[in-house]
């Protein structure tokens, strides 16, 4: 009687866990507009409904990662939204606000796969994509084609260049790699960086590249502009490799972005569950294979050709520069501050 | 007839009462809302914090890039009104004339830029003034330079796509003004023997002060509070309230210190608007 009583008891148990396994309802992804849209629909949404037909994925876009941090906050009593991907230094403060919630490691096994570069302390949401800050050129009209940062104060660029500065974070990658080139450490000071950007200066066509630097060198404003790694490498393709995308010598700095279950999603469940789906290593491999972040999942098995176009490639790996995006935000202001004083007005 | 005034003050209150619940949700209370924002502390990464501080207006008055920021923004929007001025002026005084059956077209011409958005107005600019646009083309092919002269991502190319964007607006508050501009008056003038110059400088102009009185006003306020003309054509050299507020909303995350300043600017407004009225009755007298 115990027994059948013991077993009945399983089996409920169980039958209650594989409920709670299969999550069902509605839940709303906010992230990037464009081609980011497009391309992490087919990758990594559609295939997490077709693991979960019971679970209705809405995507929802709301401008850059601090625009995204704006409408949670406008949302607080009564959030929308259920996950959000978006800048790591951004998701920072979000944290720290309680707009995120921490992630249950045990629904998020996942988690261990991921290379130690991806965790957030505290257990918030970790990176799921990596990028890294890359020149892009005009193959058409550069030759030779530019290898390193430090080739943009050659004389030919005058006037063609477009970078993107401070407070773009692009700006701020700028100036760490600046520093390498003038050999000193930037988190001690960054003095030798601002007087050779500001040299640099005359020769920028613009420090706010509109709509962006790829879009404006395919327009024939510019030869040569700062940008990212993977919509770079997306208009390389689409321009049939008019755009040509460099890997400074000096190095690059990774862009991170992180995936965050929203604090008092009304779907935790289906939120959590797709946040594993996306941090797993089919997710990793299908995105990094249609848009060229690096995976942050070190377990996913990534084409070759795909990982040699990304930061995670051992030789491009060696190169990267560690940046620590909290760190940042306690000197962005000065930094900032010194770009608009002595690069950008020349003063 | 008493007892039709006395219903009046009821019916008025009534009457407006959609408007006012309609500017005192719309306007005035988000207004409040900037206003307290404006006084919470915000840590150096952007975290919001709720509190008291006066700390973002200090910041404002003693740290000189804002008050660079507030002559820059006074200056451009000041050249650019003035830029719509010369150029709008003569238009509306040739609209205003004009007695032709095409007057209509020419006028709704004359104001058919607003049709087109804004950024649209700005990308046709880049076009114009880029190292490669016409105009450069031109003085290039004339063999007028070798270089290309930057006329766009700095304060040449915001100040010319400022002026263009007023341009409307200028045209429209001066042909409305104009409209009292008794020409029976010029006539006279001329019969009497004053120059066309004269009689321009002596009757129609000071007959039309108000409407570039007017014109000048509300040109003022929509070139300071421009945002996207010096976003597109500034290239990240051109600093300006409206852009700046932008930046540390959007990009920084300091609402409060962005709330302050378009605390400041509301204030400049006020000032502007009882600057020109003051003006506006001197002109009438």
């Amino acid at each position: 009687m115990l027994a059948r009583l013991a077993l009945a008891a399983a089996a409920l148990i169980a039958a209650a866990s594989t409920a709670q396994a299969q999550p069902a309802g509605e839940i709303t992804v906010m992230a990037y507009a464009g081609i980011f849209e497009d391309k992490y629909k087919a990758a990594v949404i559609q295939p997490f409904t077709q693991k979960f037909p019971q679970v209705k994925v809405n995507y929802f876009t709301s401008g850059n990662s601090a625009q995204m941090l704006g409408t949670l906050r406008a949302q607080r009593s009564s959030p929308q939204i259920d996950v959000a991907i978006l800048d790591a230094s951004v998701s920072n403060v979000g944290n720290k606000e309680g707009v995120f919630a921490r992630l249950d490691p045990a629904k998020v096994p996942s988690l261990k796969e991921l290379h130690a570069l991806a965790m957030v302390p505290d257990g918030f949401g970790p990176a799921v994509t990596f990028d890294h800050w890359v020149l892009v050129y005009d193959t058409g009209k550069v030759k030779p084609a530019p290898t390193a940062l430090a080739d943009l104060w050659d004389s030919r660029f005058k006037g063609q260049i477009g970078l993107s500065a401070m407070p773009n974070i692009q700006g701020i990658a700028a100036t760490v790699l600046t520093s390498k080139i003038a050999g000193e450490d930037f988190k001690v000071t960054i003095d030798g960086a601002m007087k050779r950007l500001k040299e640099l200066g005359p020769s920028v066509q613009t420090f706010d590249p509109q709509p962006d630097g790829y879009t404006m060198i395919l327009g024939n404003t510019l030869t040569v502009a700062s940008g990212w790694n993977a919509r770079a490498q997306l208009y390389h393709d689409e321009s049939k490799g008019r755009l040509g995308v460099v890997f400074p010598k000096e190095g690059s700095v990774f862009q991170i972005n992180t995936i965050n279950l929203v604090a008092g999603s009304k779907n935790p469940e289906a939120a959590t569950a797709f946040i594993e789906h996306a941090l797993g290593r089919d997710a990793q491999k299908r995105f990094t294979e249609s848009m060229f972040y690096a995976p942050v999942n070190a377990k996913a098995d990534i084409a070759p050709a795909a990982i040699a176009r990304t930061a995670a490639s051992p030789e491009n790996m060696a190169k990267m520069i560690p940046l620590d995006w909290g760190w940042v935000t306690t000197i962005r202001d000065a930094w900032n501050n010194r770009w608009r004083r002595e690069v950008i007005a020349g003063r | 007839m008493a007892d039709d005034r006395r219903r009046r003050p009821a019916l008025a209150a009534g009457l407006s009462l959609p408007a006012a619940a309609a500017i005192g949700l719309g306007f005035l209370l988000p207004v409040l809302w900037l206003a307290r924002m404006s006084f919470n502390p915000s840590d150096p990464d952007g975290a919001l914090r709720e509190g008291w501080t006066l700390h973002h207006y200090a910041e404002l008055l003693t740290d000189s890039f804002y008050g660079e920021l507030a002559l820059g923004s006074l200056q451009m929007s000041a050249v650019s009104t003035l830029g719509a001025l010369l150029v709008g002026y003569p238009i509306a005084l040739f609209l205003f004339r004009l007695e032709s059956r095409w007057k209509t077209l020419l006028v709704l011409l004359a104001i058919c830029p607003l049709l087109v958005s804004g950024v649209v107005r700005a990308y046709g600019w880049i076009v114009i003034l880029g190292d490669a646009g016409w105009i450069n083309s031109m003085l290039r092919g004339a063999g007028l330079i070798d270089r290309p002269i930057r006329l766009v991502n700095n304060h040449i190319g915001v100040a010319i796509g400022l002026t263009e964007s007023l341009l409307p607006y200028m045209t429209l508050s001066l042909l409305a003004g104009l409209g009292r501009l008794d020409r029976g008056l010029e006539e006279a003038a001329r019969t009497l023997g004053a120059s066309p110059l004269r009689t321009f400088l002596r009757v129609t102009l000071p007959l039309s002060l108000p409407a570039v009185v007017l014109g000048c006003t509300i040109c003022f306020m929509l070139a300071i509070s421009a945002f996207v003309t010096p976003r597109l054509l500034g290239g990240g050299r051109v600093f300006l309230l409206a852009t700046e507020i932008y930046e540390q909303a959007l990009l920084t995350l300091n609402w409060p210190l962005a709330a302050a300043l378009a605390v400041a600017i509301l204030a400049m407004f006020t000032l502007v608007l009882v600057a020109s009225g003051r003006l506006q009755r001197r002109v009438a007298e």
